[in-house]
């Protein structure tokens, strides 16, 4: 395959994947904080602050954010390269130049996505519209995936992509617990132990599509423990970080069976990572949660840079 | 019921006497192949036509199918129109027109060879030795070079109308990069998702082959030495208009589409950048032009080409397809002397006319056209996408002396024919939510490879929409049909 088509494939997966996570964080993140237990978690501004923060656009907490700025800005800004319809656009750009190796079932859904997110109304998206939008783009991810999976060959076209969707995904639910684990600091619970407690915990599990199979896991309501245990280390769980890993170890595989003795490629780095995180405990990543976070997006950070040398560098 | 959107769709057909109407013969009686359509349309009514309309237009655009237009900065996506009429040609006239396509690309071919080799026909006096030397499209690099199998046009688009009189005329042959024949396919497949039920009442011919013909063309050419070749198709890029056609092609062929950027050469072999390493390359299916393929040899700006690409195919480690250098012979200057050239080098008389034509470059017929502008349609010599023509009755007195005058600053540049009636077809027409009489040509699509040929049985109906609008290529406005060709 060739080098430059690979690169458009891992970045393709990786913006479909990045479309959801921002789409479901806005949407969850919001939508919670309408009946929140506490006043910190049902406030405006520490929402929006908490939606800017997730796409990286980090802002002072004592600026004061209008709704509908933050609205378009991460949803349908064509001048901000982290909004949705920037990641839907790089996406199908991504998908145009490979498009000879996928196939005409999974182009068609990515073009419905990208029509559907450039015709959306802007003025309806800002004020009434971001359930719907957010809960479609969040549907049309769902079609690529299923697209991806049941109409390509599962060989290093699909190991590419999913390569990518995967590293996003760890990279999203990685950062969506950061900010999470900041607000829960701020939007502390009740009782003893007040972070531990927090609601924020419950919407961070929302945010993954990870709180019935949480609840259902643990059968106790979420705290700081069993949530973090659960989206870093579960590897039963598909929103984990382990779970990402192991995929991405997989499909790495299949890309390149030779690299994963050699001490400098990006297949060696994923096998080392993905053998530390098994091993991990909950308890050990709870002793410094900021510092394990850091590590987690560096490494991924590292890998991908490794990819991008190995196998893109045309 | 609302009776207003409801009526029959032919109910507003407005039939010109001077026109040869596919569907209607000149008794404005039903033609035999057209019959059993017709009546399978009239259960439809217009409003039914307007919905299936709509929806064959969401098709298109959402499976991409589409190019790209730039105005006002931003880029907007359009389709090319689509007509949901289909146009029938019968078996007997299709068996004329394959054995006439064929019999052009085999005599251009052997027509291309002489000129990079003896140029016999030019010492024989038979075409004109100025006319190919001052033409832009001749590439002196490419004499006394053997191009594999000996084949130069392994493609070649066959424009052809059908007069006034019923016969069908050739207006020009392509044989550079000629495209459309994606759009023969998805016409296809869109016309099937509209309307299944008219199919099972006609025996057409697919048109789906035509992947498998065009590998086993581009494999008969693979260089000497190479056992499986590596074939791969290369494009301009996504911003081409014609970037549908190559990923398409490349797709349904199963070849790696490339961009130029991810080719290099190294010790006269091409090679493409994998993402396990350098693979080299056999066969290359270019939809770059001539000037662009190589910045060594020729544009020395292009960005599009591959430095060192010629140098490795004029060593024989890697075949073109088509052969740089083609254009000389598509030029519409050579067009004129086909009759000749079919009978120098195949000793066979022409089974497709041609147009008349007159050449500005001979003073006898520059005299005749400058005098009868008012009935000629005029052309430049090597422009392709129907830019530069002018069609003598649609012109102004002022605009008869402009054109004059263009001839006159280069009079090699143009050639001029009488003004071809080309037939209509009935057309479903947005505005005026009917069906009308537009016209419509043909553009068949050949391939020639080593001890090997194949002419798709279909083609490419191109529609003039607009409305007593001559000129149907897409860059124009034109639109397109599903052509079907009957089995018996």
């Amino acid at each position: 395959m060739l080098a430059r088509v690979a690169n458009n494939l891992f970045w393709m997966g990786r913006y479909i994947e990045r479309a959801e996570h921002t789409a479901r964080f806005m949407n969850v993140n919001y939508f919670s904080s309408l009946d929140a237990p506490n006043k910190l978690s049902q406030s405006r501004q520490f929402v929006l602050h908490s939606i800017c923060s997730m796409v990286g656009d980090d802002i002072d907490d004592a600026i004061e954010l209008k709704e509908e700025e933050v609205f378009y800005n991460v949803g349908m800004n064509p001048e901000k390269h982290y909004s949705i319809l920037n990641c839907v656009k790089y996406s199908r750009d991504n998908a145009n130049s490979s498009r000879d190796l996928i196939s005409t079932e999974f182009y068609e859904s990515i073009n419905k996505f990208y029509h559907f997110v450039m015709n959306y109304s802007k003025n309806v998206f800002v004020k009434s519209g971001l359930h719907d939008f957010t809960t479609n783009v969040t549907e049309h991810t769902a079609i690529l995936r299923g697209k991806i999976r049941g109409t390509l060959l599962h060989d290093e076209v699909y190991a590419l992509i999913m390569l990518g969707v995967n590293i996003e995904r760890a990279t999203q639910i990685i950062r969506i617990v950061k900010t999470k684990f900041e607000d829960a600091q701020k939007a502390t619970g009740g009782y003893a132990n007040p972070i531990k407690n927090s609601y924020e915990w419950t919407t961070l599990l929302k945010c993954c599509e990870s709180y019935d199979m949480n609840r259902r896991f643990y059968k106790k309501p979420p705290v700081q423990l069993t949530v973090l245990e659960f989206l870093i280390l579960n590897e039963s769980c598909p929103r984990s970080i382990m779970n990402c890993l192991n995929q991405i170890h997989q499909h790495m595989t299949i890309l390149d069976l030779l690299k994963i003795r050699d001490k400098n490629s990006a297949a060696f780095l994923i096998g080392k990572m993905r053998s530390e995180y098994e091993f991990k405990t909950v308890e050990e990543v709870q002793k410094n949660v900021e510092k394990f976070v850091e590590s987690t997006l560096n490494t991924l950070v590292e890998i991908s840079a490794k990819l991008e040398n190995e196998y893109f560098n045309y | 019921m609302d009776l207003g959107t409801s009526k029959p769709i032919f109910s507003s057909y407005k039939k010109n006497e001077n026109l040869y109407d596919e569907i209607f013969d000149e008794h404005e009686n039903v033609r035999p192949t057209y019959k059993k359509i017709l009546e399978l349309y009239s259960d439809h009514s217009i409003s039914d036509f307007a919905s299936l309309n709509e929806k064959a237009k969401s098709s298109f655009f959402n499976q991409g199918i589409t190019f790209q237009v730039y105005s006002d900065e931003k880029a907007q996506e359009k389709i090319f129109p689509f007509d949901l009429f289909p146009r029938i040609i019968e078996a007997k006239e299709w068996k004329a027109i394959e054995k006439g396509v064929l019999q052009r690309s085999k005599a251009l071919n052997e027509f291309i060879w002489d000129l990079y080799h003896e140029k016999n026909i030019i010492k024989e006096g038979i075409v004109p030795l100025d006319l190919i030397s001052s033409s832009v499209n001749y590439l002196r690099q490419m004499n006394d070079l053997d191009p594999p199998g000996g084949i130069y046009n392994h493609i070649s688009g066959t424009d052809l109308i059908k007069h006034s009189d019923g016969k069908y005329y050739v207006l020009e042959d392509n044989i550079r990069c000629p495209s459309g024949v994606s759009y023969v396919i998805c016409n296809r497949n869109a016309l099937k998702r509209a309307l299944f039920g008219v199919f099972n009442h006609y025996q057409i011919h697919a048109v789906t082959n035509y992947a498998e013909n065009l590998m086993e063309i581009m494999e008969s050419v693979k260089p000497h030495g190479v056992d499986i070749p590596n074939c791969v198709l290369i494009t301009p890029g996504i911003y081409n208009s014609a970037y549908y056609e190559h990923s398409y092609l490349a797709k349904t062929i199963g070849i790696e589409l490339v961009e130029g950027r991810d080719l290099f050469v190294e010790n006269d072999f091409v090679y493409m950048k994998t993402i396990s390493g350098p693979e080299k390359v056999d066969v290359i299916y270019r939809r770059i032009d001539d000037t662009f393929i190589d910045p060594l040899e020729f544009r020395s700006d292009s960005a599009l080409g591959v430095p060192g690409l010629f140098a490795a195919y004029k060593k024989g480690n890697v075949s073109l397809v088509n052969a740089p250098g083609t254009g000389v012979a598509d030029d519409k200057a050579i067009y004129t002397y086909m009759p000749e050239i079919i009978n120098y080098y195949l000793g066979q008389k022409p089974i497709l006319s041609n147009v008349h034509t007159y050449h500005c470059s001979r003073k006898d017929d520059l005299k005749y056209v400058l005098e009868n502008i008012a009935s000629l349609v005029v052309k430049p010599v090597d422009e392709a996408g129907g830019y530069g023509i002018s069609i003598g009755n649609r012109l102004t007195k002022a605009e008869i002396e402009n054109v004059k005058k263009v001839i006159l600053e280069n009079p090699r540049k143009y050639i001029a024919q009488p003004i071809m009636s080309l037939s209509v077809h009935a057309t479903y027409c947005e505005d005026s939510q009917s069906f009308e009489q537009r016209h419509v040509d043909l553009r068949t699509f050949t391939l020639l490879g080593d001890q090997k040929s194949f002419v798709l049985k279909g083609g490419l109906t191109r529609v003039a929409l607009k409305k007593g609008n001559l000129i149907v290529n897409s860059s124009q406005g034109g639109g397109s049909k599903d052509t079907w060709v009957l089995k018996k």
